[in-house]
């Protein structure tokens, strides 16, 4: 099936209203050809500052920039930028300008094999890195910080050097597959303004790119007409500079409504059989509340226990046994008994468990994002001024004398029980949306039965949130040396 | 066969070379005080290990090469809890005497605490150092 025939059978949406690319200043700038690499430039100047600071100052976590703005308000102004907006964080990458960078040196000369065009290797790097960032405190490591983010662009020039496309994007790295989930959570998508003017267009210009102009299309295989929702979707606005017709929106939506969507995508498939994507979401839910987790005090009780247990002195096989209950059997248990209890509560019903357990798996993503808003947002509104000592005191480092005068380390942030309340605030909201998504799958799917098939459901998400608000409420303690510690 | 298309990326080279700047910058050298590397520094707190949300005095004992007390010394302290972004602990010591320094500290939060004493001798050499203390949480 060639690209106009998909148009022809497709039924496209009506645009949405509000379209951010017609708005004055931030429109026009989106519009701007030279928004993305402005954006990428910026960044990478941050990058470098704080990797530089990383490798060659101070290497006490709490003064140094690379773990600063790292781990406080990197992660922080990420999720909040997802919520507000969108995936602005990879639109932002540096990454991708340092492999574009060498991609003017050297042309990508291969394609990513078809049977590894899946999420499941990124799963395994995103599962690798909440695991490494547990094992090693990296938090406290300004030189390891420093160095995982130069590992980020080694992995990102080596690959699509290699391979063409936004291979390294949408395969493998770990940041994506993370922005992607919560990207569908978001208010923005990129779409197609007027559908009758994709039903005319032949060029395609979208996915081809325009190459008399050097312009690319879709690196990550989205073809607009038949783009639903933000997922894959790395907001590079190639799209928009390629569209000869202007028919491009960044448009406002309901957050989370994408994931109702069963058509088939562009360059996704049907979500309902996409068993790695469905993975990914659980991961990025319960990812979110072990990551929470690890910061408490009784995970730490809890890992000496399994030490002891376990007769270990390293830290490592603890932690993997840690991770492999909370990412792999108390998943696997409580979305796999609630599909049998739906199945069990829809009889005659078509779907075994596995394939009850993946269309429900992604209603919950707004829990996932609200518990990783609540943990991220609680470091950034806590800790957010300390980059003002910070700074002052990498100044001292760098010129010997205070110039921008002496640390001001009383600047820290929001007292931590005043954002309690709004982490919970944070935690009702995705619960909230995950609560509604359940009962609108189950409507979907089962609209003879709707609340017999939402109810198992309703409830893994009622225990999940009863969790969440249990690990929030516990007194956090912060370590640095692992068990030792 | 060669495949994708190349996009302009303009300002690459620039940037490539703002980002040798900026590892220059840091690792400049700069212009501090002597390090008093012969000064050792011994220490105590108690209770140990200090309790989160309780009173803990920590002493500091400064001694030369000799083992001779370091008198007048102006030292402060630094507390930052092993993680990034929260409220660190900032103290000054008072002298006691015969090279003792004594610092009233309240830990905020249970877990790793990075200690950073620092201060100046009467001859103007600095003093740097790093103390790992671990904080518990209140008994029961």
């Amino acid at each position: 099936m060639d690209a106009g025939s998909i148009i022809e059978s497709m039924s496209m949406p009506p645009a949405r209203q509000a379209d951010v690319l017609r708005w004055p200043v931030i429109g026009a700038f989106l519009r701007w050809r030279h928004a993305r690499t402005s954006l990428q430039l910026v960044v990478l100047l941050i990058t470098a500052t704080l990797v530089a600071h990383g490798l060659f100052g101070s290497q006490i976590g709490p003064r140094n920039l690379a773990t600063v703005v790292t781990w406080v308000h990197y992660r922080g102004l990420l999720v909040i930028a997802l919520l507000a907006a969108g995936n602005l964080f990879c639109t932002g990458c540096p990454f991708v300008l340092v492999r574009d960078v060498g991609r003017r040196v050297r042309q990508p000369w291969l394609r990513w094999p078809h049977r590894l065009r899946t999420k499941w290797i990124g799963i395994l790097l995103f599962v690798s890195v909440l695991f490494i960032y547990e094992l090693f405190d990296l938090w406290a490591l300004p030189r390891g910080t420093a160095l995982l983010v130069l590992a980020y662009f080694g992995a990102a020039l080596s690959v699509d050097l290699v391979f063409a496309g936004a291979t390294f994007c949408k395969y493998l790295c770990p940041i994506g597959q993370f922005n992607f989930v919560a990207s569908t959570v978001s208010p923005l998508a990129l779409q197609v303004r007027q559908p009758e003017t994709c039903r005319t267009c032949r060029t395609f210009d979208c996915i081809k790119g325009r190459p008399e102009t050097n312009q690319r299309g879709c690196e990550l295989g989205l073809f607009l007409p038949a783009k639903i929702g933000s997922l894959d979707c790395t907001f590079c606005l190639d799209c928009v500079q390629a569209c000869p017709h202007d028919n491009v929106a960044l448009a406002v939506g309901v957050p989370g409504a994408e994931l109702l969507d069963l058509r088939r995508r562009s360059g996704i498939g049907r979500l309902t059989e996409r068993w790695d994507v469905a993975t990914l979401t659980v991961l990025f839910a319960f990812g979110g509340l072990l990551n929470a987790f690890a910061m408490t005090a009784p995970v730490l009780d809890l890992e000496r226990w399994l030490a002891r247990v376990m007769g270990s002195t390293s830290e490592a096989p603890v932690l993997a046994v840690l991770f492999v209950v909370a990412l792999g059997a108390v998943p696997l248990a409580a979305l796999g008994g609630a599909a049998a209890v739906t199945r069990h509560l829809t009889r005659p019903t078509s779907y075994s468990v596995g394939q009850i357990a993946v269309r429900y798996a992604c209603a919950l993503v707004p829990f996932g994002f609200g518990v990783w808003l609540a943990h991220y947002g609680f470091h950034l509104l806590t800790g957010g001024l300390t980059i003002i000592p910070v700074a002052q005191s990498a100044i001292i480092e760098v010129v010997g004398w205070a110039a921008l005068g002496a640390p001001m380390w009383q600047w820290t942030g929001m007292q931590p029980g005043a954002v309690f309340p709004i982490q919970l605030g944070f935690i009702l909201l995705g619960s909230i949306g995950s609560l509604a998504l359940s009962y609108l799958i189950s409507e979907r799917d089962y609209p003879d039965r709707p609340v017999f098939a939402a109810a198992p459901w309703l409830g893994v998400v009622l225990v999940l949130a009863a969790a969440a608000v249990w690990i929030l409420s516990q007194p956090m303690e912060m370590r640095g040396l692992g068990l030792s510690g | 066969m060669p495949v994708g298309s190349p996009r302009p990326c303009d300002g690459g080279a620039c940037f490539l070379l703002i980002l040798a700047a900026a590892c220059c910058m840091v690792a400049a050298c700069s212009g501090r005080p002597a390090l008093a590397e012969d000064v050792t520094v011994e220490w105590t707190i108690r209770p140990r290990p200090p309790v989160a949300g309780t009173a803990a005095l920590a002493e500091l004992t400064l001694r030369d090469r000799a083992r001779r007390p370091v008198r007048g010394a102006r030292l402060q302290v630094e507390g930052h809890m092993a993680h990034p972004g929260m409220a660190p602990l900032v103290a000054t010591a008072a002298e006691r005497g015969d090279g003792v320094y004594q610092i009233l500290l309240r830990f905020t939060m249970r877990g790793n605490w990075i200690l950073l004493v620092t201060g100046k001798l009467p001859d103007g050499r600095r003093i740097d150092h790093r103390i790992d203390v671990n904080a518990t949480g209140p008994a029961g």
